[in-house]
Formats: C-alpha cells, structure tokens, sequence
C-alpha cells in the first residue's frame, strides 16, 4: 500500500534521517543507520537535558513507521514551530545567541559522551522565547581521537559573520543571503581590521584558519589525535570570541520613533487604543507586524494572545526588540529584519530548500502602519503592488494612510524630485477597495492620518 | 591557489588547523589558568582583609 507523505525539501543532507509531512504535521524519521547514536542521545540523559534547559526542541516519539521505508527505525514529532526565520534575516544578538547555543549543546554533549556533528546557523530556531536546537540527528557518539567535523562550518556560518558585523560595527546579516553556506573564511580575513588580529582567539579561527584553508586542501590527511582537553579549548575558545563580540550603535536609522511619535499629541496612544479595539475584535491567532519598529503594535497583539511576526527593515531596532522580549520572557513574537521592497526570497536546491518570506508566515492579521508611504513614496511602489503584497499575508489588515501634506512626507519629498502624483487618498482607497472591505476606519486624532480596518473579498 | 577550493568537501572540519589551533590553545590557557588562579588567590586575600573592622 503506497504510503502518502511528503518529504521536507529542506532535509536531504543527512543519512541520519529526514523530515516530512503527513496530514499536515511535521515528522522527523530516524533511520536504521543511525539507530546507536539516537538511542546513545536517549539513553545518557543528553536529550532530556537539552531539552529542560531550552537548548534543544522536544519531540515525542511514535512508534508507527509512517513512511512505509525500510530504513526506518523511529518517527519523531517534534514540538510545532508557527514561523521559521532564516539567518538572513536575524538581527546581530540573535545570531550571537545561536552560535552560544550551539557551542553550549557540543560542550553539554561532550560531558555526556556525545558531539555535535553539524554548526550550522539554520539548524537553529526562536520558539517561543528560546533560540533552540533544531536538529535532534546531529548529535552522535564522541570519538576522542577526532577533531571536531563541524569547525570548519562554525567559523564559516557563525563566527565570521560576528566577527565581520563586530569589527566593522555593520549589520550583515544579508551576507548569508549572498553566500548561504557560510562565508569563505579567505574573504573573510581580508574583510576583517588589522586590529582583529590582536585577538588571539579571533587570529586562531579566522585569520590562521583562513590562510591555511587553500593549503589544507593539498596536506589534509589522517587527523592526528585530539583529545577531549583540546576539544574543551576549542569550544572555550571559540566562546570567548564569541562572547565578545557586539554590535553597539545605539540607534539606527529608526531607533527612537516612538519617542518622536509620542510628542506629537496623543497620535501614538489614540492609534494604539484604536488597533487594540479592531484586532481583539478579530479572530485571527496570527499577525504579522510589518514596519514593527521596536514592537510597541507587535506587544499590543502579542498580549492578546496572538502570535507575531515583528518585522522592521532596520536591524537596530531588531535587536532592541529581540533585547526586550528576550528579558521579558515574551514567547510569541518572533522579530525579524526584512526589507519589504526586497522581502526574503525562496532560496537552495530547486528553490524549495528556504520558502520565501511570503510563503512562510502564518496567514492572520497584517498590520502596517506609517508603512505604505514608505514603499509608495521610498521604493516607488504603485499602490496595487503593495495591496499584493499584503494580501498575500495574510487576510485581514489595519493599515494607516499619510496624506502627501504631513510634515514626514514633505521631509522625505525635500531632496527627492515629486513624481508621485498617484499618491491620493482616492487612489489608495481605490487600489485597497479592489481586494480588500473597509469594515472600519478613524482619523488619527488632529493629525490628518486615517486608519482602515479590512478584510479581504475572499 | 583557490581552485584547490573546488576540492575542499563543504562538510570536512579542517582538521589540520584544528590540530594548530588547539596546540597554541593548551599553551595559552595553560597561563590563562595559571593568571586567573594567581588573580583568585589575591582577591580572596584583599576581600579577607578589607573585611576586618
């Protein structure tokens, strides 16, 4: 009888096992092949340890062979995850965080016998106010006599870019869009300041490694024994590094807004009250917060209960937002940095491998407030371009129109030639009427901005 | 130079830097240790001290 389940194009890599869908939920099948580590992950106590300490996602274990494949030996059903962002679209802490995380897991692992075969940055997640381990497949049994085989993909993936964003004090989490397998550690030393080289741990795993990395490739024969003392240095090592790196500009191009917006008037608690009334009138159990800023709208939401994907194009106010919930304990907003006018796209093997921006967020509520005159005004985009983009978020939408006479508009308009003669709230409210209701709308106090609340025609 | 790259399998851990790399790293936590113990011993004499009336 031919089993119905689809494989996760994204899960291919490893013969340990693969994920896949049936009836809607995502399994993990733990193959035959890998049998002795999975259950040496079990049975030393290392995964129920991860789990307890946030480190690694849960999962519970079905005894049926879903696939119908030969090489089956268990079907795991990971915790579910409502949104996976991608680390091109992480702010500067959150990656810090995954490359903490995984260093935390291979030393926990190692102190049960066991090691992590993989560093990669996608194998990490934010759910529910942890950045959690993702890959239950990648610990296997610690062979004392081998260095460790994801050293090489840690510096790639994780070090690099934190050292590159530390020592030029630039947010670069894009790179991961131009190389996503890690950025060519070559590159990367000639990227990095002389002063880095001061650094010994930074020298050791990027300069060093860098330069030898061509070389390698000639002389690379049996590794020589490595014991766990030395695999121990590595992981402190590569702690320190990692430990001191940031990313301090205190503001960004948008840091501050809020501080701004709340002197003019009662704009902002007039326009907070009022998004409050329509979402909690909604039904939806997702939004998605576009131009969230530091998240004051994504908060209101999220302590309705929704779930909120937090999305600002500035990467400061990113990670002053992942700073916040991190310490609040909040667990269902989920920050991201994108640009609206270039949102992520589908990405890797036969483009399945990373679902675009689009694809991936759970379809509720959008909220897009002080947003539309940017792509309309900043990106020169036509008002039905944006009405798509929106839509296809999700069905509902709150959003706040400027008229062209509001004093941010005029800023923006000052060194920029006026060709936006489309720009009209007739325009606007014509291009939205084509897809959407308008089930509600209000002035914005005094300040000649209107909020709508739509839904969409189905 | 870089067209060995095209050899390189992605998932190899470097392992030859590795052996490097942790060499230098025995001897420089090796007095790292020795420092940080050296530092611990003072400040635990200095605190005894300060808290005498």
């Amino acid at each position: 009888m031919p089993v119905d389940f689809t494989p996760q194009p994204s899960s291919y890599r490893d013969p340990a096992g693969f994920l896949f869908h049936r009836d809607g939920i995502l399994y993990r099948q733990v193959n035959r092949s890998f049998q002795a580590d999975y259950d040496e992950l079990i049975s030393s106590g290392l995964y129920d340890h991860l789990v307890e300490q946030h480190l690694l996602i849960g999962h519970e274990e079905i005894s049926e062979n879903l696939t119908g494949s030969a090489d089956w030996y268990r079907t795991l059903r990971p915790d579910h995850i409502p949104f996976i962002s991608y680390p091109y679209e992480w702010c500067f802490d959150m990656l810090k965080d995954a490359a903490l995380v995984t260093l935390q897991a291979a030393s926990d692992a190692l102190d049960k016998g066991m090691m992590l075969k993989d560093a990669t940055a996608y194998n990490l997640q934010w759910h529910r106010g942890h950045l959690l381990f993702l890959d239950t497949l990648s610990f296997e049994r610690y062979d004392e006599h081998q260095p460790w085989i994801a050293y090489r993909q840690f510096c790639e993936q994780l070090l690099a870019p934190l050292a590159l964003m530390h020592y030029l004090q630039w947010p670069l989490s894009s790179l991961f869009l131009a190389y996503p397998e890690g950025l060519p550690l070559p590159l990367v030393k000639k990227m990095l300041p002389l002063r880095s080289r001061f650094n010994l741990h930074v020298y050791l795993h990027l300069h060093l490694h860098g330069g030898l990395a061509a070389r390698e490739a000639k002389t690379e024969a049996a590794p020589s024994p490595f014991s766990s003392k030395k695999m121990r240095d590595l992981l402190r090592s590569l702690r320190t590094a990692v430990s001191s790196f940031e990313l301090n500009r205190r503001s960004g191009v948008w840091s501050g807004y809020y501080e701004e917006a709340a002197q003019r008037d009662d704009y902002l608690e007039q326009k907070l009250a009022l998004v409050d009334r329509w979402s909690a009138g909604l039904n939806a159990a997702a939004a998605t917060d576009l131009g969230a800023n530091e998240g004051r709208f994504s908060e209101l939401l999220a302590a309705q209960g929704k779930f909120v994907v937090s999305a600002d194009f500035d990467h400061y106010s990113v990670n002053r937002l992942y700073g916040k919930i991190k310490k609040e304990g909040t667990n269902n907003i989920h920050p991201i940095v994108l640009d609206l006018a270039h949102p992520s796209p589908a990405l890797g093997a036969n483009l399945e491998e990373r679902a675009s921006f689009i694809e991936r967020t759970p379809k509720g509520l959008v909220l897009a407030l002080a947003l539309v005159h940017h792509l309309a005004i900043g990106n020169n985009l036509p008002f039905d371009r944006i009405v798509q983009l929106f839509r296809a978020l999700g069905p509902a939408l709150i959003v706040e129109f400027i008229p062209k006479s509001d004093e941010k508009i005029v800023a923006m308009l000052k060194h920029k030639k006026d060709i936006y003669n489309n720009y009209t709230q007739d325009n606007f409210l014509e291009a939205f009427g084509r897809s959407y209701r308008i089930m509600a709308q209000e002035p914005v106090g005094a300040s000649g901005r209107t909020l709508y609340l739509m839904e969409s025609h189905g | 130079m870089y067209i060995f790259f095209l050899y390189i399998d992605p998932g190899s851990g470097s392992y030859l830097i590795q052996a490097i790399v942790a060499a230098v790293l025995g001897i420089a936590f090796f007095f790292k240790n020795i420092a940080m113990a050296v530092r611990h011993f003072f400040y635990r004499f200095f605190r005894k001290k300060s808290k005498m009336p």
